[in-house]
């Protein structure tokens, strides 16, 4: 497998009246061809910048991207111009929303919406653009095509908002797809469905899928690999199979001490995280999950942690687990 | 059974666009359309008026100067024995092109240029916004005044004069609906689907802002309209023969206390005329506002 996308050390910073919110803080991942990966953190932690990062869509002037290279297919995103940085957007690299009620545009119809990007990249005629769109929401599994790309977009439920956004996201079949918590507004029969097609198609077209979730859930039946973040840092990765059943970062741990599991007793209490996550604009010194660490020593106030890697391709970012100490972990398990 | 009678159900629901919702909207507003109508009956009587009347709005007949309303004159005549009827309806061919031109050359003007200033953003944005505010605070009548006596007397040039004061609050209006409509969530998802900054502007932005547009376009209409009937009554709007009402309410004036008829009718076209736009301008902005959907 060859690297397809390769974030190094980026840095988005927010320059706001109260000060510097540091979003994305160094953040490096890799996305293989074809592969899925899935970043993982609570709201504001910073996934959803990181992401917009890369396409280079995070709102100016506050927003700005400070370091970092974003290498795709080898060349670096942040050094393009703006014209050629827009023909990369929706034709290599496409993003799914996740909000469909406001990422549609209410005053044009679906089929319009679908064929744009197609306009902009293949040059095709809107009478052609419409043509592909019904194959488009045909394939999304939409009913009656033909006739519904003429809707708008109130006239369409949740579940095929999305859809219809995930018809748009593949409209250019890019290599890359971004999935902005993509199901975070739908029931959970619809969020399976979204999902399987998502999964489908990547897998069909051989597209790359960046996953951002917090649900953990998603996680380990959608992603190769996993990058958890927290205050715009990446705190811990590896596979989806070593980073479930063997976290090295109590954030991990207790992200997946939230979650109900079916592989547990019933009776297992559902452990919440303590406290809130960090002010982005006055980080602690150390560990910025120390404060809500119930692990924390003493270095953890005074030192920030390295992401390291402590067995093959896993990495986290705590003194504890790189000392050998994990006192999360069951015995002998 | 059940499926197919739902893909039915799916099949023969009524396709409702944005703008065909608003039009079913707005017809359920009896104010609305009694302005309308009136609005369509005055346009009909201008564009036909040759027909409805037999009398020209310049045919002078001293035998009959002054007369009150007869049968072969509705609304009586005026000083140079003219048919105020005729004069009336032929005055309404005036202030209609007054009210629909000069709106069109403030949507060619206001609208583009709001659009770039909010889209550009930054220093062009706090340029043509100063510009905007200058003109804001100039007072219209003195500056239609000097536009008058640059560019000539020709009615044309009355509707451009106005027109060239009027589009700076339509440029405000689209500059702040752009502003606003520029942070939501379809904007970024154009952009991230690799559209252009102009298409955007063009296809996504503007549509969204046409709305509160098209109602503030409907209510400076009958703002234009009294703009010119001032302008006449101040004698440097529309020149005579051409019959005009603010001029015909001006004759009239003068002779308010002996012929009082001379001054009423035209008095009370204008502020029908005025009533029935904003009406329209009420109904067009329930209409458009989904809020108030029911």
């Amino acid at each position: 497998m060859t690297t397809l996308l390769e974030v190094r050390n980026l840095t988005t910073y927010f320059h706001t009246q109260d000060g510097v919110v540091k979003a994305v803080d160094g953040v490096s991942y890799d996305v293989n061809r074809g592969e899925t990966i899935a970043l993982v953190g609570e709201s504001g932690c910073g996934k959803t910048v990181s992401a917009l990062s890369i396409l280079r869509l995070v709102a100016e002037p506050a927003g700005r991207i400070m370091t970092g290279e974003v290498l795709f297919d080898g060349i670096d995103l942040l050094k393009l111009s703006t014209e050629e940085m827009r023909k990369m957007r929706g034709a290599k690299i496409s993003i799914i929303f996740q909000e469909p009620l406001t990422s549609l545009n209410p005053v044009l119809t679906i089929g319009k919406q679908i064929s744009e990007g197609l306009e902009f990249h293949k040059g095709i005629s809107s009478s052609d653009g419409i043509q592909e769109a019904i194959h488009l929401l045909k394939m999304v599994g939409i009913p009656h095509p033909e006739r519904r790309i003429y809707d708008y977009p109130h006239q369409f439920s949740g579940g095929m908002r999305q859809r219809a956004m995930i018809a748009i996201a593949i409209a250019c079949q890019p290599q890359l797809i971004i999935a902005d918590e993509p199901t975070t507004v739908v029931d959970v029969t619809i969020q399976a469905q979204l999902l399987e097609l998502i999964k489908n198609i990547t897998r069909e077209f051989g597209t790359a899928l960046i996953l951002i979730t917090h649900n953990l859930g998603i996680v380990a039946r959608y992603a190769n690999r996993v990058f958890v973040m927290y205050a715009g840092k990446i705190v811990e990765h590896g596979t989806a199979h070593d980073v479930y059943h063997n976290p090295y970062h109590p954030y991990t741990v207790g992200l997946l001490a939230s979650v109900p599991r079916l592989d547990e007793p019933q009776k297992t209490r559902l452990l919440p995280i303590e406290g809130q996550p960090p002010d982005l604009i006055a980080l602690p010194i150390g560990c910025s999950f120390q404060p809500r660490c119930m692990y924390a020593v003493p270095r953890c106030q005074k030192e920030k942690p390295l992401l390291l890697d402590i067995s093959p391709n896993h990495y986290a970012a705590c003194w504890l687990s790189q000392n050998g100490i994990r006192p999360w972990q069951k015995k002998s398990s | 059974m059940a499926i197919t009678s739902e893909v039915q159900a799916i099949s023969v629901r009524p396709h409702h666009t944005l703008w065909g919702d608003a039009i079913i909207r707005l017809r359920r507003n009896y104010f609305a359309m009694g302005g309308l109508a009136f609005i369509i009956l005055l346009s009909l009587a201008a564009i036909f008026a040759p027909v409805i009347t037999q009398y020209t709005f310049a045919e002078q007949n001293l035998d009959e100067i002054l007369e009150g309303p007869s049968w072969d004159h509705w609304m009586g005549t005026d000083q140079l024995g003219r048919d105020t009827f005729a004069r009336l309806i032929y005055g309404a061919r005036t202030s209609l092109a007054v009210g629909i031109f000069t709106q069109l050359i403030v949507i060619c003007i206001g609208l583009p240029i709001g659009a770039i200033s909010a889209y550009a953003g930054g220093k062009t944005d706090n340029y043509i916004m100063r510009f905007v505010d200058v003109m804001y605070a100039f007072p219209d009548i003195l500056l239609i005044i000097l536009l008058r006596s640059v560019l000539g007397g020709s009615i044309y040039m009355i509707f451009l004069a106005i027109g060239l004061v009027s589009w700076v609050n339509v440029s405000r209006l689209v500059r702040g609906q752009i502003m606003n409509l520029k942070s939501r969530d379809y904007v970024s998802a154009a952009r991230a689907m690799g559209g252009m900054g102009r298409y955007i502007t063009w296809r996504h932005l503007l549509p969204n802002s046409l709305g509160p547009v098209i109602v503030s376009v409907t209510f400076n209409i009958p703002r234009a309209i009294f703009t010119e009937a001032a302008l006449s009554y101040i004698g440097i709007g529309v020149q005579p023969p051409t019959p005009s009402w603010g001029a015909m309410i001006q004759d009239g004036f003068n002779l308010i206390f002996s012929k009082p008829y001379m001054l009423l009718f035209p008095a009370i076209a204008l502020a029908l005329l005025m009533l029935a736009f904003t009406f329209l301008g009420d109904g067009l902005r329930d209409a458009l506002d989904p809020k108030l959907r029911r």
